[in-house]
């Protein structure tokens, strides 16, 4: 057996071992985790990013303008020190406001108004016949959305509106439980299926 | 005095400048928006990725404190070990397929990562026996909904491999879809609202303290 | 010793299963969902040569269910003749869509820099794709292991989005919402999602209102597209064991519920 797997097996075990309690070697393997997972990312934004988008441009082909991002960079840097530490803002800011710039259409056209056109479906066929499951659409986000609207008090036919809205939520997160235990459930049998067929070898 | 003045003029004013900049340059296909959105974007990656070092270092920082100060030494510094031996071995042996590098990833990281979230797997079932009840109509529909959804995904044969995954996707096509609409358009209306304040210098918390 | 508590009966009936049911070995017929069908045509659909974009946006914690889900899909893309370029925009997603992508590509012999290119991890993933929608050489001057960008046959035929047939996301999360609402609606690149089951519902939205072309979801996802290429693989290993603890899960929620009605009947509450 491969010295990886065997590594491998140990530590899965190690970690599965807090379902009876926490405990010493959970914990060695929890900070072993955290550590590497660290010195990982530390790796690929070293290489993968800071190296290709600004330190080899800038000191290969000598693009100056990259000394802005670089500087905006090492600002971020003084926030470790008291006096210092409003210059870090300064990038923040720039990240923040870059965000929020480029937010505003996509949140505006590429999500709210995206999702509201397609809600407004034709409510019947060409042949007249009545489209129930868009209406059904129809009903359900107007209903939904009255129960998120908070100026104006949940009472009466309001009420009832914001009332049939939780059952459309209610089926929602019904689906969401069903597909997250789907998701939980795969991830545990992967690893099961390592640990019976590669770690333990008990089948193929 | 001029940190005090600066230290949320200066930070206010540059997301003012830049967030503009990105929202009207959406508008325009002249080449120069273009380019201007091109380099704008690059230094957003390089200055974020600095915020990335930053964050790993403090990391690294409040580590050896606590080692200092005794809590925990021997789990500190196994996980010190662990976040050195990465970066020494990219340095070392590079980070192609079949270096140390790829083999801690593949045979340590991700091993243990992957096991952690299955560890929810134990979690939800036990949450589905001790808390998962019909105590109203709304909570007797979501458990409904997510008992569908699971018999429909299961291979049992018969109607609960032909037909039931018929009306479970029907569910998860309109009325479940109407209400994850529903919260999208909310959160976007949110996410508009909020990156306008932003921008305008209404909304400031993400300045932190009041220097 | 500690005693077991009612908990670790629960935990133990669920290791109980799922070991049984992956030692007997079983493969289970299923019928192909609508959604898994639809991704499949699609890719089945591109002419030969045509260029996509697989995005690993996920971390290592949901590799068990991401692997074979990636694999059916670059599989099958692979064998049909595509054109692939890897990009990752979570750190976590590098080493496995590196991986992933060379696995793959080396079970049908191909040539990388013809056939394929990783580039990398980009850590800001709105910049990245806004940026990628301009210039993906610009975004990535230099691929996974630092060769330049202009070195690769492939990518020289690639300036941006409209270069590209379609995005396909590999996601955990909800990076796939970035391609469609800063990718999809900006640059009109067509985004497809393969995506864990847990996330399927996030993106149900997008799919109706066409700005997802198509998506699959989960190890089911991944077995009816394994189905689908006529290759097994994890999804379907994994079907008897998956359907088992979906059961058991279901047997935990209706004794549940009759402790609960019968200790509410008695007075007792829960």
């Amino acid at each position: 057996m491969e010295a990886g797997t065997i590594v491998a097996g140990i530590l899965t075990l190690a970690i599965l071992s807090f379902l009876y309690r926490d405990n010493p070697v959970y914990k060695m393997a929890e900070y072993l985790l955290i550590g590497v997972s660290i010195g990982y990312v530390l790796v690929i934004t070293w290489t993968n990013t800071l190296v290709s988008l600004l330190f080899e441009p800038l000191w290969t082909d000598s693009n100056l303008w990259l000394l802005i991002p670089f500087v905006l960079g090492l600002l971020m840097w003084a926030r470790f020190h008291r006096k210092t530490a409003w210059l870090s803002r300064i990038p923040i800011g720039f990240m923040i406001g870059s965000g929020a710039g480029v937010a505003i259409p996509a949140m505006l056209y590429g999500r709210t108004l995206k999702q509201m056109s397609a809600t407004i479906t034709p409510l019947m066929d060409s042949s007249g016949v009545p489209d129930l499951s868009g209406l059904i659409v129809i009903i359900g986000l107007l209903t939904t959305l009255s129960y998120f609207y908070f100026s104006r008090e949940h009472k009466g036919y309001f009420g009832g509106l914001a009332k049939l809205g939780t059952f459309f939520l209610m089926i929602f997160f019904g689906t969401t439980f069903g597909y997250t235990v789907m998701s939980r459930m795969s991830t545990f049998i992967g690893r099961m299926e390592f640990l019976l067929t590669d770690f333990l070898r008990l089948t193929n | 005095m001029v940190g005090v003045l600066m230290g949320r003029r200066l930070p206010l004013a540059v997301c003012f400048v830049f967030g503009l900049v990105m929202f009207l340059q959406y508008f325009s296909e002249h080449p120069v928006a273009i380019n201007l959105n091109q380099t704008i974007l690059d230094y957003w990656q390089i200055v974020f990725a600095f915020t990335l070092i930053v964050g790993i270092f403090t990391y690294f920082k409040n580590n050896v404190t606590q080692i200092s100060r005794g809590s925990d030494r021997p789990f500190r510094l196994v996980g010190l070990a662990g976040f050195v031996s990465m970066p020494l071995l990219a340095l070392i042996w590079g980070i192609k397929a079949d270096t140390p590098f790829m083999w801690m990833f593949e045979n340590v990281q991700a091993p243990m990562q992957s096991t952690v979230f299955a560890l929810l797997a134990f979690f939800v079932a036990s949450a589905s026996f001790r808390g998962f009840r019909a105590r109203s109509l709304p909570a007797a529909v979501l458990l409904l909904s997510a008992l569908l959804m699971l018999l429909s995904r299961s291979n049992i044969g018969g109607f609960f491999s032909e037909g039931l995954p018929e009306i479970a996707n029907w569910i998860r096509d309109y009325p479940s879809m109407a209400a994850r609409r529903a919260i999208l358009i909310g959160i976007g209306l949110g996410s508009l609202t909020t990156s306008l304040r932003v921008i305008i210098g209404i909304e400031r918390t993400w300045l932190g303290g009041d220097k | 010793m500690k005693r077991l508590e009612a908990r670790h009966w629960t935990f133990l009936g669920l290791f109980v299963v799922v070991t049984i049911t992956m030692l007997l070995n079983i493969k289970l017929e299923m019928k192909v969902s609508p959604y898994t069908q639809d991704m499949y045509t699609y890719i089945e659909s591109l002419p030969e040569g045509s260029v996509l974009i697989i995005s690993f946006d996920h971390e290592a914690s949901s590799l068990p269910e991401i692997r074979p889900i990636a694999l059916a899909v670059l599989r099958h893309a692979f064998k049909k003749g595509h054109k692939l370029i890897g990009v990752s925009l979570l750190a976590e997603g590098t080493l496995i869509g590196y991986r992933l992508m060379r696995q793959t590509a080396d079970e049908l012999d191909l040539e990388y820099g013809r056939d394929y290119a990783y580039l990398g991890f980009r850590p800001q993933y709105i910049a990245a794709i806004l940026a990628m929608g301009e210039s993906i050489q610009q975004t990535y001057p230099r691929d996974y292991l630092g060769a330049p960008y202009e070195q690769f046959e492939l990518l020289n035929t690639v300036e941006n989005y409209n270069d590209v047939a379609a995005v396909i996301s590999i996601a955990d999360g909800s990076l796939t919402t970035h391609w469609i609402e800063y990718g999809q609606a900006r640059y009109g690149v067509k985004v497809l999602g393969a995506v864990t089951a847990a996330m399927v519902t996030t993106y149900d939205p997008y799919l109706a209102s066409g700005q997802m072309y198509a998506m699959m979801g989960g190890l089911r996802g991944a077995a009816e597209y394994e189905k689908l290429i006529e290759r097994d693989g994890g999804g379907a290993r994994g079907m008897l064991a998956q359907s088992s603890a979906h059961l058991y899960v279901i047997l935990l929620v209706v004794l549940g519920n009759i402790v609960y009605f019968v200790s509410r009947k008695q007075g007792g509450g829960s």
